[in-house]
């Protein structure tokens, strides 16, 4: 029980955690014996090693020079700090999109609290195995646990018992070899001495002796033997703001081909991290760091929020096309923008709408040959000011709202950007009475309504102020003049057609 | 009579076709495409505007009753090419019902084998073309033409002094049609369009 609410928790555990960490970054690793070694050289060391390393007795803390004489086909790989971050995120990523309530113990370890979750997923068995299949979702192999305490359920994670009953804690870890656990050098030379070879065996130790022996360590040790939960508060783990996924590159890449390959694996990271947490992207920032030091910074706004790996590279690919990187990459960061996703109810006889990888591809080449700027959605500005309008979401996939379908034959006017400057002479009654340089070189008004004053944000720095007329002109055209209170100059709005 | 507010909702503009309206300035060719947008996107449907100069204006458009959240406008800024380029490329992309492309007051010239290659690519995508402007553009390509034509003006206010323009009666004249759903009549119907202001 922690906090007298959590009744059930599970234990993510990755064992190995940096050698899984890089054959996440990459997966072709997975086949290979491979360690992660960190250190200047000649002193370098083992941080870890993966499963195919560990079976040719490679272990962590060895000489990599060791490690090499023990196995000629390792492959090694340095430490990486931002890989490690990454997989460290994408393993809490996971659990969060099973349970909300976690706790981040350590890199490659999570508790998670599952009370409760029986009625939406099923028994304990089945909410261990949705951890795990959420965790290799991720591309990490993770051992889950189920306990009714944290350190009861890290044992079962480590040990693979899957699933404790619930007060039977100290029964089912009896059997536990004490190898299992992480000890430190004083408990496990004790334990050696003494001929305690099981959990079971340490917790049916006298505790005040345990105590005068070992201190508190070993009342600690003891509790861990029993199942007893940890005295610490849980401390739950909210998920930051923003979703990252990175890769430093061990040589430099000047060619965006080779660039895009890479750029594909932290997509699909990011990608598979998201769908993890039922959420999609509606923007990308992408950072790489360049030989010379300096960096390429982009941002791109998804006219459509996803979460499809392939559209995504798509739209990097076609940026990066347009604009590439000023020098040889060194490392890539993608950071993801995430909103929740939509549920999306179709509706008979509504057209489909175009798919996302479609329609991605699409706005990438549209973006290439118009700009960012000339793609996209607006909305209506909260605004009286004319020709009033903002960027926004183009949202195809949305359930369809009742469209305000009136059935009027609304005249359509035609803007010009910017409103054109023309000079107009005016009749005894100040009214237009020739335009000149609207759409020919001299036009006489045949026709006109106004003036209509509108104004605003008279209130504000940037008032604004003007009388509208509506003219018809010799050559046909229907046009909207305005003209400006402060300056007094007339410009051509538009045309009505 | 033909009644243009049942075309618009039903066989006028088709499916992997090709429809040109063109007209002067001030016909309501511009008013006719946006009701069209306006039965797609309040329909449910996805539409794409090419503009070729900048010119649509959301808020009459929101006026008429397009969903603006639906409409993918393509401003091209004046560059023709690049408005021919972006309308194959929608044309091309299944999901959207309608593609329409307002070329302006300067049409670009399109060759008859562009203009059936556009055709087919919209063929083959299930979508609706609509190209706009001045004059025609797809020549053959296009299995339905309209010309619109300005009737008379209407004016609110006093008759001395009138405020705003009170709305635009137009016709509109087929000029080809090519296997289309074929209208009774040549004249296929008069329409007045108002302003909303």
């Amino acid at each position: 029980m922690v906090d007298g609410i959590v009744s059930r928790v599970a234990c993510v555990w990755v064992e190995a955690f940096a050698a899984a960490a890089a054959e996440r970054a990459e997966p072709s690793l997975r086949e290979r014996p491979m360690a992660v070694i960190t250190g200047a050289a000649p002193a370098t060391r083992v941080v870890e090693a993966n499963a195919a390393a560990r079976e040719r007795g490679i272990r962590a803390g060895i000489p990599e020079a060791e490690a090499v004489a023990r196995c000629s086909q390792l492959v090694r790989r340095p430490a990486s700090a931002a890989c490690a971050d990454a997989a460290r995120r994408a393993l809490l990523d996971a659990c969060y999109g099973v349970s909300p309530r976690l706790e981040d113990v350590a890199p490659g370890l999570v508790h998670v609290d599952v009370a409760g979750l029986g009625r939406l997923v099923g028994g304990d068995a089945a909410v261990a195995e949705r951890l795990g299949r959420a965790a290799r979702a991720v591309g990490l192999p993770a051992r889950v646990g189920v306990a009714g305490t944290r350190p009861a359920a890290r044992i079962a994670a480590r040990a693979g018992l899957h699933v404790v009953v619930p007060g039977g804690e100290a029964d089912a870890l009896a059997p536990v070899s004490v190898a299992t656990l992480d000890w430190s050098d004083e408990i496990a030379q004790a334990l050696g001495r003494w001929g305690v070879t099981t959990l079971g065996e340490l917790a049916r130790l006298p505790r005040a002796a345990l105590a005068a022996r070992l201190g508190p360590m070993g009342l600690l040790a003891h509790d861990l033997a029993r199942g007893v939960d940890d005295p610490a508060p849980w401390t739950s783990w909210a998920p930051p703001p923003f979703w990252e996924e990175a890769q430093e590159l061990d040589w430099e890449i000047d060619a965006l081909g080779p660039l895009v390959a890479v750029l594909g694996r932290v997509v699909e990271r990011l990608t598979a991290r998201l769908s993890a947490a039922y959420l999609v992207a509606d923007a990308l920032e992408l950072r790489l760091a360049l030989a010379g030091g300096g960096h390429h910074a982009r941002t791109l706004a998804l006219a459509c929020p996803m979460d499809a790996p392939r559209p995504l590279l798509t739209l990097l690919e076609h940026d990066l096309g347009a604009r590439p990187p000023q020098g040889a990459v060194t490392a890539v960061a993608l950071q993801a923008n995430a909103i929740p996703r939509r549920a999306v109810a179709g509706e008979l006889g509504r057209a489909a709408p175009p798919a996302e990888r479609d329609l991605a591809t699409v706005l990438a080449r549209l973006v290439t040959l118009v700009g960012a700027e000339g793609v996209g959605a607006v909305a209506l500005a909260d605004s009286h000011r004319p020709d009033a309008f903002v960027p926004a979401r183009f949202e195809p996939n949305l359930v369809p709202e009742t469209g305000r379908d009136t059935g009027d034959a609304v005249l359509a006017l035609r803007r010009l950007r910017p409103p054109r400057r023309v000079s107009v002479a005016t009749d005894g009654e100040r009214r237009p009475a020739v335009v000149c340089g609207a759409l020919g070189p001299e036009e006489r008004v045949i026709g006109c309504a106004g003036p209509w004053r509108v104004s605003g944000e008279w209130w504000d720095a940037g008032a604004w102020g003007r009388d509208e007329w509506d003219v018809a002109l010799s050559d046909g055209a229907v046009c909207r003049l305005a003209r400006e209170l402060c300056s007094g100059e007339w410009y051509l709005d538009g045309v009505y057609d | 009579m033909f009644s243009l507010s049942t075309m618009m909702r039903t066989s006028w503009i088709r499916a992997g076709r090709i429809t040109e309206i063109v007209g002067e300035l001030s016909s309501g060719r511009t008013s006719l495409m946006t009701a069209c947008l306006r039965d797609v996107t309040a329909a449910g449907g996805t539409a794409a505007l090419v503009d070729a100069d900048g010119a649509f204006d959301p808020a009459s458009a929101a006026r008429t009753g397009v969903v603006l959240s639906r409409l993918l406008w393509v401003r091209c800024g004046g560059r023709r090419d690049a408005a021919l380029a972006a309308t194959d490329l929608l044309a091309r992309c299944p999901g959207f019902v309608l593609v329409a492309l307002d070329a302006g007051e300067t049409p670009p010239r399109v060759s008859l084998g562009a203009a059936f290659r556009l055709r087919q690519a919209a063929r083959r995508a299930g979508v609706a073309l609509l190209l706009v402007g001045r004059r025609r553009v797809a020549g053959a390509g296009a299995t339905l033409a309209v010309r619109t034509r300005r009737d008379a003006l209407a004016w609110a206010g006093s008759r001395r002094a009138p405020t705003r323009l009170a709305g635009m009666s137009t016709c509109l004249q087929v000029i080809r049609n090519q296997g289309a759903a074929s209208p009774p009549s040549e004249r296929l119907d008069e329409r007045q369009w108002w302003t909303a202001s």
